[in-house]
């Protein structure tokens, strides 16, 4: 079954923190298609948060067509919208960045730079799209 | 809600329930010795030592001697009924102003009036039936004393027929009430007995014989009466269960003399070598007593235990306007 | 049925001890099964107004209305819609677990007991053992599950997680966030401690020096204010009542405004702000003026 945490600390709303993390673990292959997401209740009582907000991170992920929830059953996992990304591909793009890690590691940039860096090379690319 | 009171006051019950069972038992041991000594009931010998039977003199004079601690144990009797109402009440209400379970108690179902009457109902009830029997075992243990003394002393009128119900349903609201302004049990307690000595003494000191207007007998000394005391008058009322309420001496014109004058006299008579009686009937002093008649006792009773249970509910209306105001 | 669509309404409820106004001009509305945190300093009253809401106080002004009906009315059918665990979570001590299940069965109109069982099965708490011998978070616990075996359509938890330790406390928000899940009750509770409401919260109301200086959505009210950070400047910058509290540094003025978004004037940068921020700055705010104008304090950066 699916785990959720919650970091108080990160000042990521608590329900987008519950959507990132089924985001992250559906494109990761960590949950496939069918897979059943904990109860609303479930996941309210483990981490001790507002059931509102597990069934507002729920909606937007239906939203978003990750998942379907089924009235009495449970909510669960659709087919991936990566699905054009066979895993061969997902390891290669995945073999370059570390590559790239390596690289930058050696050339003396931290953790903060490398972050930096790359959040400044995905919003550049993302303003060229748009425009 | 019924099982909620049971359940927060079965240990006091079953304490006071015990004390009472014993108090009880005491009484019935005690009480069967004392009746042997009448075999044919005390109410044979209710002429007194002086004009009974020797039969009869034996069993005061015995009666006296084995049941001396009769009237102090009697007096100490008269806190039970205080000990019966004021724990019952003490905890009633302040036990949950102490520990904040009011706030536990009154979020419940059950409205806070009515949380109210059902303890107030069944605890005040519970006193009654307690003081009810408490008055009853004493009574019976009282039975020949009552026969051959007045029930009108304190020994016998605290302790018998309805005003000990009536201490103890005081005591129960003085005792909630107590609790319900100070919230604490203890202290509540304290203030509880203090009102309950208070009133009762001047209840009995000063209210008691008041009540109604005592009668009065004054006749001129007879001039041979062997019994004559210098120290104060021994005039009958002609019924020994009458309660004197005071005696003395008067002139011929009615006025009370003073024991100082009545001694004087004493001495003039002896320095005279008159009989006493004779030389104050010479001078026509008389006798006077002020008593109430036995048969004044159940109206006595009546009108104390109304005095009371009507002090007990204007404490009680208290409790009930202070939790009803929600002022907590 | 508008009335029932809220849990709570209040309108300028207020209640004086003696001198003291412990709580005035409180309006409020509060949507059913929301989460709702009550939050303030100490002697904000915060306890006054949850004692209103379930009845153990009468207003000295004012109405409260808990689902349509009032509180101060003190019928069976008022007092068994609303749950409540006072501060401390006081229980009859010398009562057995099982003894205090009895009463809850004796003093209640409905009184789910196989639940509150269940309940108390779970955390393995023995029936038979005296609720005074039992740990803080235990107690808290059968407390808990007696208001929740009420089955109430409001539950109301005076500092709940006050006397709790970290996993006592845990474990309290778990319970309780399931009991949520499960029955859908609206849940009021007062608290003052930030940092964990986030997390179980979606409703907010602050208490300040008895009055309500912020009350909203969680959400919505996150959404209505913003950081705006600019070149220092002592200028009334208020003149559209926006402003909620404004600090200065050598080179910098910070503003919390609550304007909705929007843009903003050059050379400022917006950003949003975060709750536990947001109630500090509303408890920071100064007593007297909050309800007219927001006033200026100067924060030495």
């Amino acid at each position: 079954m699916f785990v959720f945490r919650i970091d108080n600390r990160s000042g990521v709303p608590p329900y987008l923190q519950l959507v990132q993390q089924v985001r992250q673990a559906v494109l990761l292959g960590f949950l496939r298609q069918g897979d059943r997401l904990p109860l609303i209740r479930e996941v309210a009582e483990t981490l001790a948060i507002n059931p509102n907000t597990v069934a507002k991170a729920y909606r937007q992920l239906e939203q978003e067509d990750l998942v379907t929830g089924r009235p009495g059953q449970g909510t669960f996992v659709n087919e991936a919208p990566t699905a054009g990304m066979s895993a061969a591909t997902y390891t290669s793009l995945r073999r370059g960045l570390e590559t790239w890690l390596n690289r930058a590691h050696a050339a003396g940039l931290d953790e903060q730079a490398v972050n930096a860096l790359f959040t400044a090379v995905v919003n550049r690319a993302k303003n060229e799209n748009i425009a | 809600m019924t099982w909620l009171a049971w359940r927060q006051h079965r240990a006091e019950v079953f304490t006071l329930s015990l004390l009472v069972a014993a108090i009880g038992l005491f009484l019935l041991v005690a009480g069967s010795s004392m009746r042997s000594l009448f075999p044919d009931g005390a109410a044979a010998c209710a002429g007194g030592l002086t004009d009974g039977s020797d039969a009869c003199s034996t069993a005061i004079r015995r009666l006296n001697e084995e049941h001396g601690y009769a009237s102090k144990m009697l007096s100490l009797l008269n806190l039970v009924p205080f000990l019966i109402g004021a724990f019952l009440g003490a905890p009633l209400v302040a036990r949950e102003l102490e520990a904040g379970t009011w706030q536990f108690a009154w979020t419940q179902a059950v409205p806070r009036m009515r949380w109210l009457a059902v303890k107030l109902g069944a605890l005040g009830a519970l006193t009654a039936t307690l003081a009810v029997a408490l008055t009853a075992s004493i009574t019976w243990y009282r039975q020949p004393l009552d026969v051959l003394n007045s029930r009108f002393t304190t020994d016998a009128f605290d302790l018998e027929g309805l005003v000990p119900a009536g201490y103890a349903l005081f005591a129960f609201a003085a005792a909630t009430a107590a609790g319900a302004v100070l919230r604490r049990s203890l202290p509540a307690l304290a203030v509880a007995l203090g009102a309950y000595l208070a009133v009762r003494v001047v209840v009995a000191g000063w209210l008691r014989p008041n009540v109604q207007a005592p009668r009065s007998i004054m006749e001129r000394v007879a001039a041979d009466d062997a019994t004559l005391d210098a120290g104060g008058s021994r005039i009958s009322t002609g019924d020994r269960a009458d309660w004197i309420i005071a005696s003395g001496y008067a002139d011929p014109s009615g006025r009370h003399l003073s024991v100082y004058e009545a001694v004087e006299m004493d001495v003039a008579a002896r320095a005279a070598g008159v009989d006493f009686s004779a030389y104050m009937h010479e001078r026509g002093i008389q006798q006077w007593v002020l008593y109430h008649p036995a048969d004044r006792f159940w109206m006595f009773q009546l009108i104390e235990a109304a005095i009371f249970v009507g002090l007990a509910a204007a404490l009680l209306a208290l409790v009930v306007w202070r939790i009803k105001r929600r002022v907590f | 049925m508008t009335t029932t669509e809220y849990a709570l309404r209040t309108d300028g409820l207020g209640k004086r001890y003696r001198r003291t106004w412990a709580l005035r001009d409180c309006t409020l509305s509060v949507p059913t099964g929301r989460v709702i945190a009550l939050v303030g300093p100490n002697g904000a009253g915060k306890s006054t107004l949850l004692r209103l809401v379930v009845g153990l106080l009468a207003p000295t002004s004012g109405t409260v209305e808990v689902l349509g009906q009032s509180p101060a009315a003190n019928t069976p059918q008022v007092l068994s819609r609303i749950g409540f665990l006072a501060q401390e979570h006081p229980l009859y001590k010398h009562f057995t677990v099982a003894d205090l299940l009895h009463m809850g069965r004796s003093c209640n109109l409905r009184f789910d007991q196989g639940l509150a069982e269940r309940r108390l099965a779970q955390l393995d708490i023995p029936l038979d053992r005296k609720a005074g011998a039992l740990s803080g978070g235990q107690q808290a616990q059968v407390a808990l599950a007696l208001a929740l075996a009420k089955r109430p359509d409001l539950l109301v938890l005076d500092e709940p997680m006050a006397s709790l330790d970290p996993v006592a406390r845990l474990e309290f928000l778990q319970a309780l966030m399931g009991a949520v899940a499960a029955d859908g009750m609206t849940v009021l509770f007062s608290s003052h401690v930030v940092p964990e409401l986030e997390r179980v919260c979606d409703h907010l109301i602050v208490l300040n020096h008895s009055r309500v200086t912020l009350a909203g959505d969680i959400e919505t009210l996150l959404a209505e204010h913003r950081l705006l950070v600019g070149p220092r400047t002592t200028a009334d910058l208020d003149k559209a009542g926006t402003v909620v509290e404004a600090s200065h540094s050598d080179r910098h003025t910070t503003l919390l405004v609550r304007d909705g978004g929007g843009p903003t004037a050059p050379g400022w940068q917006a950003n949003p702000i975060g709750l536990e921020d947001l109630v500090l700055a509303y408890l920071r705010r100064p007593t007297r003026h909050d309800v007219e104008a927001p006033a200026f304090s100067e924060v030495p950066a």
